[in-house]
C-alpha cells in the first residue's frame, strides 16, 4: 500500500476545508495511505509580493514537514509550482539541492492520481455536465492541461466543456486580487462570461484558489455556478 | 501618489478599455500564431539565439558596427543619457526647424518630441496614429498601436482640435486625412528623424519596419536623416536581421512582413545620415544576471497583446512610454529612481507573457525578481504590510500549532475578503465564499438553456499550408491575400513604376528590391508598382534572401502601403500606391 502526504494548501482550510476529505478518500480509493499536512504554506503569498524573507521562513518549514514523506501529493499547481520552481531558489548552495530533492517530491494532486498505477481499479461515474478551467500555473508552470482533461474523461457519464478562452487567466493572482480590485474584477468578469457561454453549471478545476476568486464574483453578481474542485468532483464520483 | 492601481482604476471606470481592446487582442493573438505557423519551424529559436548573441556582445558588434558605418559613411553617436541623446540630435539638426518623425519608442523614453519643440523645432509626428495620440495629449497606449485606446469618433472629435472639417468617422477617411497632412509636411521639411529594429554589424545596414510609407518619406528626406534607436538594437548579420524579422511582424501585428522592411546603406548623394544610439541604462541591464534578457526585445508587443491585465486596464495605467508586461519589467529598470516601481506588481503572474515572447523572455519571472527588489530597496510597502507579512510568516513557522495556524489563516482570509470591497470603493462585486457551500444536484443539469458549446479554441484550422506547395503557387496565394495582383503580362499605364524585382518570398508574398530600384520617392509617387519576379529568384522564407540582399540598399515590399491605426482596420494605399502588380516571369 502506498503511503503518501497530503498537502492541503494554507488558504484551502480556511476557504473550503471539505475539500481535503474528498482528495483523501479518492486516495483512499487508489489504495492510498494517507497522511495530511496542513497548516503549512508554501510562502508563495509573501513570495508573489516580494517578501522572500517571510517566504522562506514559511517554505523552510513546509519542506521540514515533508522531508519524511517520499511522495507529497498537493491539492494545487500553483502551490506546486511554487514549491518546485520558486522555494528551492531561495536557499543558497547545499541547503538549495536538499530543497530541490524534497521540492521534487511535490506532485499535483491530478497529475499524481491520472499516473496512478491503479486508476483503472476506480469507478468513476456522475451524470452532468461541467466547464473546466484551466488555472494558469498548472497549464504553464506544469503543462498539466491535457492530464487534467484526460482524468476527466474518465468520469463515466460526465460532460466536460471547454471555456473558449480557456488560457486566459481569471484575475485571481493571489494578492494581486487585493491590491488590483478593478482590474482583477474586470478579468474575473470575462472569465465569468465564458464560463457561462459553456453552459455548464458546475466549474471544476485543480486549483481551488481561481475558483475561490470566481466564486466570489458569482456570488456578488448573482450568477448561479457551484464550484469543486477536482478531488471533490473524483471524490463525487466515486460515490 | 497616483500610480497604476489608480490610473487603472480611472481608466476601467471611465473608458472600460476591456470592451474594445480584448476583442481585438483575441484575434490578433490567434492570428499571430497563424502566421507564425506559416514560418519555418525554428524561427523562434533562431530569432532568440540571434538576440542572444547580441546582448552576450553588445560591446564587441558596436566596435563593429562603428567601422562599418564609417564605411558607409553614416555617423555614429552613442548616447548615456536621454539629455545626451536629445542634445546630440538637436546637434546634428543644425539650423533645421521642420522636422518630421516616425514612431520609435525609444524617442518616447528620452522624450525627444517635447524636447525638441520646446528648442523651437516644428516636430511633426508622422505615423497616423502618433499623430493622433500627439493631438490628444496622453501618449501611446500600445508600443505598436499607438490609438488603440481611440475609438473612431473621437479620433475624429480629435482631427477637429487640428482644424479638420470630417463628414463623417469612417477610418479610411480619417487615415487619408492625416496621409495627407503628414505628406504636405514631408513637401517643406528640413531633415527627418526615423526610429530603427535593427542594425547589421558585420554590413552596417539600418533595418526598419512599417506599414504606412511615411519611414519611406523620412529615410529619403534629400538632406539629412538622423535614426535614433536604442543600444541593445545591434544584430550581427543578415541571418541574424531575418531572424528577427521572421517573429516580429506576425508577432506584432499577424501580418508576414511588414509594407516595407528597410535595409538602409550609406546616405545618399548628397544627403548626411547619422544614428544616435541611446544606452540610458541598457548597458548596466545588460551586466545585471536577473535582467540583461529583457534586452533581447524586439518590441513586438506580443506581451501586451497576450496580457490580460493589459486588456482590462489598457496602455495608459502604466503611465510609461513602456507598457504591458514588458513595460512593467523595463520601466523600473530603466527608470530606477522608484516613479514605476509599482508597475511588476501590475501582474497576475499568469505567466502568458512569457509564453508568447517570440525571443523567450521570462517575464513573469523577472516580474517577480523586481517585487522582491522594490521591497527590499524600500520602494514599494510601509510599515503596515511589512509588519503584515512578518505575522504572516511566524503563522506558519515555529511549532506545528495546525489547528490555531488554520484559525488564525482562516481570520486572516476573512480579513482579506473584506478589505477588498473598500478597495473597490463599493462597486467590488465580490463576496467571500462560503467554506461549506451546499450542493444542489441539479447544478450537474447545465444551464436551463445553455447557449451551444463554443468551439475549441485548441481546434483552429491549420491554415492552408500543404507541404508541399510549388514555390511559384505558395508566393501567388501569399500575394493575393495580400491585395497584390499577380499576372503573367501586364499593359502598361500612365504613372506605372516598373521595376524588376532580385527576389521573392514564397511564404510571406513578399518582393526584394535591391540598388537604384530601392529609390523610394518615386515608388511613393507611383499610381501602381509592377514589379517583374522571375520565377527562379523565388524563395520559401525572409531567412533564404540573408545572402542574397547585396552590399547596398535593398527594399522588401509586402503589399502596399497601410495602416491599421484606427480600431485595427485596415486602410491601403497611405503614403504609396494602393496597387501593386506583380509580372511573374517563367
Amino acid at each position: 500500500m502506498p503511503r503518501v502526504a497530503l498537502f492541503d494548501p494554507c488558504y484551502m482550510a480556511a476557504l473550503r476545508p471539505g475539500d481535503a476529505d474528498h482528495a483523501r478518500h479518492v486516495l483512499r480509493a487508489l489504495g492510498d495511505e494517507v497522511t495530511l499536512i496542513d497548516g503549512r504554506c508554501c510562502g508563495q503569498p509573501a513570495y508573489n509580493s516580494g517578501f522572500r524573507g517571510e517566504a522562506k521562513s514559511a517554505g523552510r518549514e513546509l519542506l521540514r514537514t515533508a522531508q519524511p514523506h517520499a511522495t507529497v501529493v498537493t491539492a494545487s499547481g500553483s502551490c506546486t509550482s511554487m514549491v518546485q520552481h520558486y522555494l528551492p531558489g531561495l536557499f543558497a548552495g547545499e541547503r538549495g539541492a536538499g530543497a530541490q530533492s524534497i521540492a521534487n517530491r511535490f506532485v499535483e494532486f491530478t497529475a499524481y492520481v491520472a499516473a496512478h498505477p491503479n486508476l483503472d481499479r476506480l469507478g468513476l461515474k456522475l451524470d452532468g455536465m461541467v466547464a473546466y478551467h484551466d488555472a494558469c500555473h498548472a497549464r504553464r508552470e506544469l503543462g498539466l492541461t491535457e492530464r487534467a482533461l484526460g482524468l476527466l474523461a474518465r468520469v463515466r457519464g460526465l460532460e466536460v466543456r471547454r471555456l473558449a478562452y480557456e488560457d486566459e487567466c481569471c484575475g485571481f493572482g493571489g494578492a494581486f486580487s487585493v491590491k488590483l480590485p478593478d482590474v482583477s474584477v474586470a478579468m474575473m468578469t470575462a472569465k465569468l462570461d465564458d464560463v457561462r457561454g459553456t453552459g455548464a453549471r458546475v466549474l471544476v478545476s485543480g486549483d481551488f484558489s481561481c475558483l475561490a476568486h470566481l466564486e466570489s464574483g458569482a456570488r456578488g453578481m448573482g450568477i448561479a455556478i457551484e464550484t469543486w474542485t477536482i478531488a471533490e468532483l473524483l471524490s463525487r464520483a466515486l460515490e | 501618489m497616483s500610480g497604476f492601481r489608480e490610473r487603472a482604476a480611472h481608466e476601467i471606470r471611465t473608458a472600460s478599455p476591456a470592451a474594445t481592446v480584448t476583442p481585438i487582442m483575441r484575434k490578433l493573438v490567434d492570428d499571430s500564431a497563424a502566421m507564425l505557423g506559416r514560418g519555418p519551424g525554428d524561427a523562434r529559436q533562431r530569432a532568440a539565439a540571434a538576440r542572444a548573441y547580441a546582448i552576450d556582445h553588445l560591446e564587441e558588434l558596436h566596435a563593429q558596427i562603428k567601422g562599418s558605418f564609417e564605411r558607409r559613411g553614416i555617423g555614429y553617436h552613442l548616447a548615456a543619457t536621454p539629455e545626451e541623446a536629445v542634445d546630440t540630435v538637436k546637434r546634428l539638426l543644425g539650423s533645421a526647424k521642420r522636422v518630421p518623425k516616425s514612431k520609435s519608442m525609444v524617442a518616447e523614453e528620452i522624450g525627444l518630441t517635447h524636447a525638441l519643440r520646446a528648442a523651437g523645432i516644428d516636430v511633426l509626428e508622422t505615423d497616423i496614429g502618433e499623430y493622433i495620440v500627439d493631438i490628444e495629449g496622453r501618449g501611446p497606449s500600445h508600443i505598436t498601436a499607438p490609438a488603440l485606446h481611440l475609438n473612431r469618433a473621437r479620433i475624429r472629435d480629435l482631427l477637429a482640435r487640428g482644424g479638420a472639417d470630417l463628414p463623417d468617422d469612417d477610418p479610411e477617411r480619417l487615415s487619408r486625412f492625416v496621409r495627407d497632412a503628414v505628406g504636405a509636411f514631408f513637401q517643406d521639411c528640413d531633415a527627418a528623424i526615423t526610429g530603427s529594429n535593427l542594425l547589421i554589424a558585420s554590413s552596417g545596414r539600418i533595418g526598419i519596419v512599417e506599414n504606412e510609407g511615411n519611414v519611406s518619406l523620412g529615410v529619403s528626406h534629400p538632406k539629412l536623416h538622423i535614426v535614433v534607436t536604442g543600444y541593445e538594437k545591434v544584430v550581427a548579420d543578415e541571418a541574424a536581421a531575418f531572424a528577427v524579422l521572421e517573429m516580429l511582424a506576425p508577432s506584432a501585428t499577424a501580418q508576414p512582413l511588414t509594407a516595407f522592411t528597410h535595409f538602409l546603406a550609406g546616405p545618399a548623394k548628397g544627403q548626411q545620415r547619422h544614428v544616435v544610439f541611446v544606452d540610458n541604462g541598457r548597458s548596466r541591464i545588460a551586466k545585471e544576471a536577473r535582467y540583461r534578457e529583457l534586452l533581447k526585445c524586439i518590441r513586438c508587443g506580443a506581451c501586451m497583446n497576450a496580457c490580460p491585465v493589459y486588456r482590462a486596464a489598457g496602455g495608459l495605467s502604466y503611465g510609461s512610454p513602456y507598457m504591458g508586461p514588458v513595460g512593467a519589467v523595463l520601466s523600473p529598470l530603466l527608470w530606477p529612481d522608484g516613479r514605476y516601481a509599482d508597475l511588476p506588481f501590475a501582474s497576475s503572474l499568469c505567466g502568458r507573457c512569457s509564453e508568447i515572447c517570440p525571443v523567450g523572455i521570462p517575464l513573469h519571472r523577472m516580474l517577480l525578481d523586481l517585487r522582491a527588489d522594490a521591497v527590499s530597496n524600500g520602494q514599494v510597502a510601509g510599515r503596515i504590510e511589512r509588519a503584515g507579512w512578518q505575522a504572516w510568516a511566524l503563522m506558519f513557522t515555529g511549532a506545528p500549532v495546525a489547528r490555531a495556524a488554520t484559525a488564525m489563516a482562516r481570520l486572516s482570509l476573512r480579513g482579506a475578503g473584506r478589505m477588498v470591497r473598500p478597495h473597490g470603493d463599493g462597486d467590488d462585486p465580490r463576496l467571500l465564499p462560503e467554506p461549506t457551500p451546499p450542493r444542489d444536484p441539479a447544478m450537474l443539469w447545465g444551464a436551463a438553456s445553455g447557449p451551444p458549446q463554443l468551439p475549441s479554441p485548441t481546434a483552429t484550422a491549420t491554415g492552408d499550408e500543404t507541404a508541399t506547395q510549388e514555390l511559384v503557387e505558395l508566393f501567388r496565394a501569399r500575394a493575393i491575400q495580400l491585395g497584390v495582383e499577380v499576372v503573367e503580362k501586364v499593359r502598361k499605364q500612365k504613372g506605372d513604376r516598373m521595376l524588376k524585382a532580385t527576389a521573392a518570398i514564397a511564404s510571406t508574398g513578399s518582393v526584394l528590391l535591391t540598388g537604384e530600384a530601392t529609390a523610394r520617392r518615386p515608388l511613393l509617387a507611383a499610381s501602381r508598382v509592377v514589379l517583374e519576379v522571375g520565377a527562379k529568384t523565388i524563395v520559401r522564407y525572409p531567412s533564404d534572401l540573408a545572402s542574397r540582399l547585396g552590399d547596398g540598399e535593398a527594399l522588401i515590399l509586402t503589399g502596399a502601403s497601410r495602416t491599421a491605426d484606427i480600431e485595427k482596420q485596415i486602410v491601403r494605399g497611405i503614403h504609396g500606391a494602393e496597387a501593386l502588380v506583380v509580372v511573374l516571369k517563367k
